[in-house]
């Protein structure tokens, strides 16, 4: 039990945090997703997606870039192969912690 | 956690029809089609322009989905995207290609396939109800299951009751075809413009520039 709880914290808590979580979530499901998009589905403010989406961008889980869609300007943002990478090692050790603890 | 993430998927997948594009353009698409399949049957088998006509199916399938890609592309851009916000699906480069291959094969199949039973069989009875239950099917499973969608299971099911009747309905030929396809086409743009209207509605556009 103290090795699982163990291995419990050394969870990344850049993506433990729920917020990011499910911004990771949505970006794992599609290919991109413009800011506008993320807001709606996340039911966050413009000023705390912005702030967690230069979290993920800093750690390099997330790649923003600002595009065109004919004359629409947008904010787009994609997983990066490392986000793809720690999202899916964070729902192992979730999920081996649920396991193990059931 | 597992169930979690695929009400997520499921919900991403939904953004899709979530404004009715699709079924408008789709619709359009099946009119199209059923005009089609009446000026067949109103030319007859054995005039030049009805020989065109039945030689250029694949093509005109194939031409229909890419010209319908684009509509609604173009429509998203202009409508959904600075409304609710732009959504870029995955896509699988090789699937792609097979998915492309595959449809020419479809199309191609039944473009033959339509040319035989016209031929041999002088009657399109079984090929309506075949077309019925697998354009319903196609919504029932593909549509409605996997993106939890209510109103394709009633657009699958009209497209299954509507294909039965009109096989037993004794009209002449590709009249009965033409008919299907018109009438889920109508089926299509009444519910793509019912969800188009309440999308509208629901979603006004942001006031002011985006500044995200």
């Amino acid at each position: 039990m103290t090795d699982v709880l163990r291995r419990l914290t050394d969870l990344d808590r850049l993506i433990h945090e729920p917020a990011r979580l499910l911004i990771l979530t949505i970006l794992a499901s599609v290919a991109s997703a413009d800011f506008l998009f993320l807001q709606r589905e996340t039911g966050l403010t413009k000023g705390n997606l912005s702030a967690h989406l230069s979290k993920l961008e800093e750690a390099g889980y997330v790649k923003i870039e600002k595009t065109f869609k004919g004359k629409l300007p947008l904010t787009v943002c994609r997983l990066t192969s490392a986000g793809q990478k720690a999202l899916t090692q964070y729902r192992q050790q979730l999920q081996e912690f649920i396991n193990e603890t059931r | 956690m597992e169930e979690n993430l695929s009400n997520v998927e499921q919900r991403l997948k939904r953004y899709w029809y979530t404004d009715g594009i699709a079924e408008l353009i789709g619709g359009g698409m099946f009119v199209l089609l059923g005009l089609y399949f009446a000026l067949q049957e109103f030319l007859g088998q054995n005039s030049m322009l009805g020989g065109i006509l039945q030689a250029s199916l694949a093509l005109l399938m194939i031409g229909g989905a890419i010209v319908s890609r684009k509509l609604v592309n173009a429509l998203k851009t202009r409508l959904t995207y600075p409304r609710t916000g732009y959504v870029e699906y995955q896509v699988d480069e090789r699937n792609m290609r097979w998915r492309g291959i595959l449809a020419a094969i479809v199309a191609v199949s039944v473009s033959v396939l339509t040319i035989i039973f016209v031929r041999q069989f002088q009657s399109f009875d079984s090929l309506v109800a075949i077309t019925g239950i697998i354009v319903g099917l196609i919504l029932i499973v593909l549509r409605a299951k996997s993106a939890g969608l209510t109103r394709f299971y009633v657009l699958g099911l009209v497209s299954l009751v509507l294909g039965l009747v009109l096989s037993i309905s004794g009209l002449p030929n590709g009249y009965s075809l033409g008919l299907f396809y018109g009438m889920m086409g109508v089926c299509f743009l009444i519910s793509g413009g019912l969800t188009l209207r309440r999308y509208l509605i629901d979603n006004p556009l942001p006031a002011g520039p985006r500044d995200d």
